[in-house]
């Protein structure tokens, strides 16, 4: 069931970002500005997403028919990962993140990217020396 | 991000220092702050006086109201770190490069290209963290926030959301002595690291805007203060005294013009005695710490009236901009509800860890900072003016400290730099490592002056030379014949050289005008080459014009 569900997501119709190349799911609860209080005991069934704030935030256009369709498919995917309710964490210390390697630095040495002129060719929109973008006044 | 402002509510944390110091009378609206490192306290007095009167007539009534309520205020601001590479890239970082020359799959965000951390960026933050008196987290995390917009290649910025590396800090500060001077200390709720986004330029025609990303990527730490200062002034110096800091640490140039320094600033009003607060409105494009101080008294000034009013409904949560030309602030567009920025973990980053052992080689090696200059200059029995301006510069400071050490007068050395040494570096427009004369030349020439080898005066006609061209001051002395002539046999041959020379005037002395004997000593001096010791020659002067008869 798992694999089906993520082979219907990838008929998206959206341009590749990382999010998507992870195949990670986006977490759907409200980011709130409180530290992050992840208990079983607070919520024990999550909540339907709302499929139409979730496409405008992640700027996918929907038909309404997209909506009705994808709405229980998604739901689908979060109850299949909401199993991790069920366990048990009283006594295990909340963890950060969830590797356990430790960090992957780099000198703070320059290097000119070699292939500039292949980044600038790749720009779809470009007006010597800038990159051309539709005019946008207000953030989010 | 908001509403960490908010979290806690803070009952007049600092009664001991009661916004009333804050003279609002002396045209505090139109000040022009202290922003670069050589201005001395006696310039800042220069104020047009124009403006001063204007403001007289006007302000009664505003001054009155605004008193009836007390500011909250509140800064976050953005520090662009001066290290050689980009915070996720090796792509070199410099100001006024050409557009879209430092670029690279990662800072693009193309498909693929994954981020490496610049092991400097955390190094800085310690250095930051600890400099603000914060607590750090040996393990912290990056975050995305994700939002669309077209300088933000990825669609998100890598920051740190809940567990930034350095948290609960307090900085302190002096207010500059014509504002009241005192001291002052602001609390730091955290600091923590992220990356800028590209510049986002408007195209006259208003149908596309332009794009540069060499700034993409570039390493900043951001700073939220705890909403603890009351007036523009202090939060002016308070923006001056986080620029200090991190000039003195070396993690950034500090620049506000250049943007290397950013700061928005959160605003809001409540009644004298309530403790609920007042609605919080950001103001933006604050480009230096006058406009800071300014806008803030400003925006005070605008909710005071409104709530005076009973309009205070009409005090939104919403973000302004300044405007340096009118002088206000003005609505941008109103928010329609709090952004939802997503924050997840970075998938991409490991954890920062950070050893015991790394913060304390990093606390080892920390400079001494402002506030503990300032402290150290106090002991040393200098003056409050003394102090602030020669603790503002890093260089000066480190100036000021050679000559001292190497055993020169400590009143005599700030006062030569902060007087003839200091106006020369504005004439030239150079700072004080560019200047031609060593600590040691200083120290040698406050020691000829204060043992009587060379007049006061020569000496400040040898400065200048020693600032322009070096050289030593035995040198000097020695090359043009600069020793004092304190022989009092010599002098008094001089005197009745000249006495000899200008009968008449003599003979208008020994009539009354007594007011001759400067044009008597006038005259030796000038046949001494300047060089007569003053004292000496007036003492002689004295009693060869009374002798005879």
């Amino acid at each position: 069931m798992g694999s089906r569900t993520l082979l219907m997501l990838t008929n998206f119709k959206f341009k590749s970002s990382f999010a998507s190349s992870s195949s990670k799911p986006f977490y759907l609860v409200k980011s709130s500005p409180t530290i992050r209080k992840l208990s079983t005991k607070t919520r024990s069934s999550l909540q339907p997403p709302d499929v139409c704030r979730l496409a405008e935030t992640a700027r996918i256009s929907l038909a309404p028919n997209e909506v009705e369709e994808f709405a229980p498919k998604i739901r689908q995917v979060i109850d299949w990962f909401g199993q991790l309710q069920a366990v048990d964490l009283d006594s295990v210390e909340p963890a950060f993140r969830a590797d356990t390697e430790g960090d992957n630095l780099r000198e703070d040495v320059p290097e000119t990217f070699e292939n500039k002129e292949a980044l600038i060719a790749s720009v779809p929109s470009y007006k010597e020396p800038y990159i051309k973008v539709p005019k946008v006044l207000n953030k989010e | 991000m908001a509403s960490t402002l908010f979290r806690t509510i803070q009952i007049h944390p600092f009664l001991l220092y009661p916004t009333a110091i804050c003279r609002r009378r002396n045209g505090v609206l139109y000040c022009t702050m202290k922003s670069t490192q050589t201005q001395t306290a006696t310039q800042e007095k220069q104020q047009p006086p124009k403006v001063k009167v204007s403001q007289h007539t006007q302000s009664k009534t505003p001054d009155k109201i605004t008193r009836d309520y007390e500011a909250i205020i509140g800064i976050e601001t953005h520090v662009q770190l001066s290290t050689l590479t980009k915070a996720f890239c090796s792509c070199p970082y410099n100001y006024g490069s050409q557009p879209n020359t430092s670029i690279c799959p990662i800072c693009m965000g193309l498909p693929g290209a994954l981020p490496v951390l610049n092991s400097k960026v955390i190094e800085f933050a310690v250095k930051l963290g600890l400099a603000l008196n914060c607590k750090l987290s040996l393990n912290s995390k990056f975050d995305r926030k994700q939002y669309f917009y077209p300088d933000l290649p990825k669609g998100y910025q890598i920051s740190q959301f809940d567990i930034p590396i350095a948290t609960g800090g307090y900085i302190d500060l002096d207010l500059p002595l014509e504002f009241g001077g005192g001291h002052r200390k602001f609390g730091i709720t955290r600091v923590h690291m992220e990356e800028d986004a590209g510049k986002l330029l408007h195209s006259g025609n208003g149908d596309y805007s332009q794009v540069d990303l060499n700034r993409a990527g570039v390493p900043l730490l951001e700073i939220v203060s705890e909403p603890d200062m009351r007036t523009g002034i202090e939060a002016a110096e308070y923006a001056a005294e986080l620029q200090r800091v991190v000039r003195y640490l070396g993690v950034s140039n500090g620049n506000m013009q250049e943007g290397s320094l950013r700061c928005d600033v959160n605003v809001s009003i409540r009644p004298v005695g309530q403790s609920e607060f007042g609605t919080k409105v950001e103001i933006k494009n604050l480009n230096s710490f006058s406009s800071i101080n300014r806008a803030i008294d400003f925006e005070i000034s605008r909710q005071a009236l409104l709530h005076s009013q009973g309009h205070d409904d009409q005090i939104v949560q919403e973000t302004r901009l300044w405007e340096e030309g009118a002088q206000k602030t003005v609505t941008m567009r109103k928010k329609e509800g709090l952004a939802d920025y997503r924050y997840f973990p970075e998938p991409d980053l490991p954890e920062v860890i950070l050893t015991q052992e790394y913060v304390d080689g990093i606390r080892n090696s920390l400079p001494e900072l402002p506030e503990m200059k300032r402290r150290r200059y106090e002991k040393m029995g200098l003056s409050m003016q003394d102090v602030l301006f020669l603790a503002n510069d890093v260089n000066v400071a480190e100036y000021f400290d050679a000559t001292i050490s190497r055993g020169a007068d400590i009143k005599l050395a700030a006062n030569w730099i902060m007087g003839d040494i200091a106006a020369y570096m504005k004439n030239e427009k150079l700072s004080i490592n560019e200047i031609k004369l060593m600590p040691e030349e200083l120290v040698e020439l406050i020691a000829s002056i204060k043992g009587g080898t060379i007049s006061g005066k020569i000496g400040k006609e040898i400065l200048f030379e020693l600032l322009a061209k070096g050289g030593t001051v035995k040198g000097l002395i020695e090359e043009k014949d600069l020793v004092q002539i304190v022989d009092p046999v010599e002098i008094g041959k001089m005197v009745d050289k000249v006495l000899s020379e200008n009968p008449k005037q003599l003979e208008q002395y020994r009539g009354g005008k007594t007011k001759l004997q400067g044009f008597f000593a006038g005259q030796v001096m000038k046949i001494s080459k300047g060089k007569a010791n003053p004292v000496l020659l007036n003492k002689i002067l004295l009693e060869k014009l009374n002798a005879k008869s």
